[in-house]
């Protein structure tokens, strides 16, 4: 391929890798903190349900990130930020 | 920096639909053949003597229990429909897939058989969710979560891609002499029009395959390792504990009623048992309602005793809350709502979906000879090209012809052998095979052109073996005089006439075309071992517009 920086690879890894991470941190961030709680009927369906757009969300558009680097750091970031918010919700809420 | 990120959303489209295509184009085709699953299975299955109404159900499953007790724990009574009677139905074990069927003969007598025959909507079905590759059907399943999930990214980079020049493109179809900017824009116009269709199928797609690693990651880390407790408390046959004690069950039609209390439009096809004639059983009424939005049909649960309803989540009429929010997913992906309207759209966007499969490989590979022109360069097709172009014939032309033969052996098989299913198998898999090999070795040129006559001749074989058993009853074969089978014959034939057209069309090209194409015969004539190509054309179709293919 032609492009000089394209980072492709690194891009490709922190997209599926992270955006996975994150898709399920945010699916548990509404599991837990959104409606219904942990043990709404049935809600744990639609908390599955909510993981795979968020990750092929992320790992489609994870290219229009400036470098590969910038895509780790930023979605690096927003891992800690999710999983920080989660464990906090669980220890207030349970 | 625009364009630098474009041009990478081009490679990363190039790539991840490359990677995927051929796969897709498998399950599509399959797909939009699934839509029709029930004709199809009715066209394959052999004339039912016998008739059982909703009243002969009852002796049905007491003359069955009679013989074979332990099928009490778990089966199936599959409601007599139009021209087919009840029957019940029953596996040995879960893990086993040989399914065993009893139904009533006209005499009143008990028949119990291994039912293989009306496995065509499975057998359909299989190779619709594993791309037919020659693994078990969770392997498959899996691997194709998986191809999906880089689907759903080959299809927002599409998106992101014609974007900028949407207003401009869509819906401009060039039909002029650049052949390539033709399929260029047929490949956008279809994959702009059916992108909410593709998206829809590529999401829910990914959670089919993967949703048990997703579930696993969301228990390690959400739940606690408390998910499975709390699936099985809430499940439509949570709460209700087995009681071995003997107990005589209501009637079906007692059960029947009482569903249509809670749901009258609901139409029931079949009620599950689960430890029948126990106090604990229970009968799960599925059937469908085409009016909502529900995984392909719903069902209620029943005390099988009492006649009592334990559960209405999966109704559809009554789903409320999460259930009810996560039921559309499904019905989207099966197109299981509004009826036969919608049936069709699916068939033809599933059919539209593999044209855009293959009209991405065939860019890529013509794409590879503009590059190459530009340059001034002789033009010479790559390896990479020759054998992508015969790859993505041998996949699908393969596969077309593959699933008319497997489906159209069943009635010639039936009878014969003993293993149906295996046998229908085993001849998806030959031809499908044989029709790749065949296509790497001779190149896309002229297996395009054979493959096409046979994929006509394979899907003429449908009607052929209708015509035949009608003339000569004594061949084995049977035919359906009923509307529905008519309508398989009918629309195989009408494809039998495509394909024929496309071979045609497909033989012009390879011998009036240009000959620096992968899809001309002519200069492999002369030189066997020289690539497809040629230096003396470069002014023919295809070298138009200097702008970038998706520019």
């Amino acid at each position: 391929m032609a492009e000089r920086r394209s980072d492709w690879l690194s891009k490709s890894l922190s997209g599926s890798a992270l955006g996975f991470t994150l898709a399920i941190a945010l699916a548990g961030l509404f599991a837990v903190a959104g409606p219904g709680g942990l043990d709404a009927r049935n809600k744990y369906q639609f908390v599955m349900w909510l993981v795979a757009p968020i990750w092929l969300g992320v790992a489609s558009l994870v290219f229009f990130f400036r470098s590969g680097r910038a895509a780790f750091l930023w979605l690096g970031g927003a891992n800690l930020l999710a999983f920080g918010c989660l464990y906090l919700c669980r220890r207030l809420l349970h | 920096m625009r364009g630098e990120i474009l041009r990478l959303y081009k490679s990363v489209h190039t790539w991840t639909g490359l990677a995927t295509g051929m796969l897709l184009f498998v399950c599509f085709y399959a797909g939009a053949l699934t839509v029709f699953e029930e004709p199809l299975a009715h066209w394959a299955s052999p004339p039912t003597y016998g008739f059982a109404s909703i009243e002969d159900a009852d002796r049905l499953i007491e003359a069955t229990l009679a013989t074979r007790p332990d099928v009490a724990k778990d089966f199936t009574l599959h409601l007599a429909m139009a021209n087919e009677p009840a029957r019940l139905s029953w596996r040995k074990s879960r893990s086993d897939d040989v399914v065993w069927s009893a139904t009533l003969g006209a005499d009143g007598e008990l028949r119990v058989e291994s039912s293989n025959v009306s496995g065509v909507g499975a057998f359909v079905d299989t190779i619709h969710r594993t791309a037919g590759l020659p693994v078990d059907r969770e392997t498959g399943t899996t691997v194709m979560g998986v191809v999906s999930a880089v689907y759903a990214v080959a299809l927002v980079s599409g998106l992101i891609l014609v974007l900028p020049s949407l207003s401009k493109d869509f819906l401009a179809l060039r039909l002029t002499a650049n052949l390539k900017r033709m399929w260029l824009d047929a490949h956008n116009l279809v994959g702009v029009a059916s992108f909410p269709f593709h998206l829809v199928i590529a999401l829910t797609a990914v959670v089919f395959g993967l949703h048990e690693p997703i579930y696993d990651a969301l228990d390690h880390i959400v739940y606690d390792g408390k998910l499975s407790t709390i699936m099985r408390s809430t499940g439509p046959f949570g709460g209700v504990k087995r009681d071995e004690q003997k107990a005589p069950m209501k009637r079906v039609s007692e059960l029947v009623a009482a569903v249509a209390v809670v749901s009258p439009e609901f139409s029931p096809t079949r009620l599950h048992y689960r430890d029948a004639d126990t106090r604990g059983a229970l009968v799960r009424v599925a059937g469908e309602d085409p009016r909502f939005l529900s995984r392909g049909g719903g069902f209620a649960v029943l005390r099988g005793v009492t006649a009592e309803i334990v559960n209405v989540d999966y109704l559809p009429e009554k789903q409320s809350g999460w259930t009810a929010a996560v039921s559309p997913f499904f019905a989207l992906h099966f197109g299981s709502y509004g009826g036969a309207p919608v049936r069709w759209a699916y068939f033809f966007l599933g059919l539209a979906g593999a044209f855009l499969f293959y009209s991405g490989n065939l860019l890529w590979i013509e794409s590879r000879r503009r590059t190459a022109r530009r340059h001034g360069e002789q033009v010479v097709q790559t390896t990479a090209s020759r054998l992508m172009a015969a790859a993505s014939i041998g996949v699908c032309l393969g596969c077309v012809c593959a699933l008319s033969f497997a489906i159209g052996s069943t009635k010639w098989l039936y009878g014969h052998v003993e293993d149906v299913d295996a046998w229908r198998r085993g001849i998806y898999h030959v031809v499908f095979f044989g029709a790749l090999a065949f296509a790497l070795l001779s190149g896309a040129a002229r297996a395009g052109i054979a493959l096409a006559y046979v994929a006509a001749i394979g899907a003429l074989s449908l009607p052929v073996t209708s015509a035949l058993a009608l003339a000569a009853p004594g061949l084995g074969p049977w035919a359906g005089a009923d509307p529905e089978s008519a309508g398989v014959d009918i629309v195989a034939f009408g494809a039998a006439l495509c394909f024929a057209a496309l071979a045609r069309a497909t033989a012009r090209r390879a011998a009036l075309g240009p000959t620096d194409s992968v899809w001309s015969t002519r200069e492999t004539t002369r030189g066997a071992r020289t690539p497809l190509s040629s230096n003396g054309c470069a002014a023919a179709v295809g070298a138009g517009e200097g702008d970038d293919i998706h520019g």
